[in-house]
């Protein structure tokens, strides 16, 4: 469970209201790539990674980020059940994709990064910490169902 | 450890960065209390509310101590070595506090910089601030 004032809430919801999911995703998943290399090792069948603009502009890339993005948009209309909203994710990156759960916290690290980016000054500390402690609900969640 | 392009993308966000090392650190520091609060616990001297005063004083502190790794990449250990000292005989920071203090350092970066952030610019910078944070804490041991 992740334990959000009712401020964090709404200032979370607030900003994500104007996140341009489709973009952000793709941009948070490249910078993975190029900022942590061996997180490629998943990517095999993505084609040229060769080099970060490779990556930056590699559509599968981007068509993946945005996937994962919304999935991770609902885990926000769903904070007080995480675990349950991504039982089945969890289940996934444990029996099929083998990913350890270092990566969902390096990739919650890089979301915040891109929202920042995006959003500068308004991105407040405040703001920062709300939502540190989403992504690492999220992670905590996908991790949970490992076995 | 660090590539010739990567030490040019060092230096390049340093350049901004110079100048306003104590507002810099300020919002640093700021943000680690903030979004990491067990970080303030190496920072009782500071109280659980540290003032603007307090924060851009000891943030500038900080930030010239990176100035001083960015002058010398090519030889952190000796010229982070009292530094290193420091650590591991006086401050003695958990290892585990030095990547949230990179994300933090990171998002300041990203906030401020926003669309001239780039991807090799974060890369590079968080190659070099990892470098310098094994640096510091390699006499612990």
């Amino acid at each position: 469970m992740v334990h959000l004032t009712a401020e964090e809430k709404s200032a979370v919801t607030a900003l994500w209201s104007k996140v341009k999911v489709d973009e952000v995703g793709g941009e948070a998943l490249g910078r993975l790539l190029v900022v942590y290399p061996w997180t490629q090792r998943f990517f095999d069948s993505f084609g040229d990674l060769s080099s970060p603009n490779a990556i930056m502009s590699n559509p599968k890339v981007k068509a993946h980020g945005k996937k994962v993005l919304n999935s991770f948009s609902d885990g926000l209309k769903n904070l007080d059940n995480l675990k349950g909203t991504f039982a089945k994710l969890s289940e996934l990156h444990c029996d099929q994709l083998h990913v350890d759960p270092e990566n969902f916290k390096l990739l919650g690290n890089v979301l915040v990064c891109v929202l920042a980016r995006h959003f500068g000054k308004e991105f407040t500390p405040q703001v920062q910490g709300a939502f540190q402690k989403v992504v690492t609900g999220v992670a905590n969640a996908l991790a949970h169902k490992y076995h | 450890m660090l590539s010739t392009q990567e030490r040019i993308q060092v230096a390049q966000v340093w350049d901004l960065i110079a100048g306003h090392e104590a507002s810099f650190g300020a919002e640093l520091l700021l943000r680690l209390f903030t979004v990491y609060p067990s970080t303030k616990s190496y920072f009782k001297h500071l109280g659980f509310c540290p003032d603007e005063t307090q924060l851009l004083t000891h943030g500038q502190r900080m930030l010239e101590a990176v100035g001083v790794a960015v002058q010398h990449m090519d030889n952190l250990r000796a010229a982070l070595s009292p530094l290193a000292d420091l650590h591991a005989q006086v401050l003695r920071v958990d290892p585990s506090n030095f990547p949230l203090l990179i994300q933090c350092f990171q998002v300041v970066l990203a906030s401020h910089l926003q669309g001239e952030f780039t991807v090799e610019m974060q890369a590079a910078w968080d190659k070099f601030l990892t470098g310098v944070a094994v640096v510091l804490t390699e006499k612990y041991r």
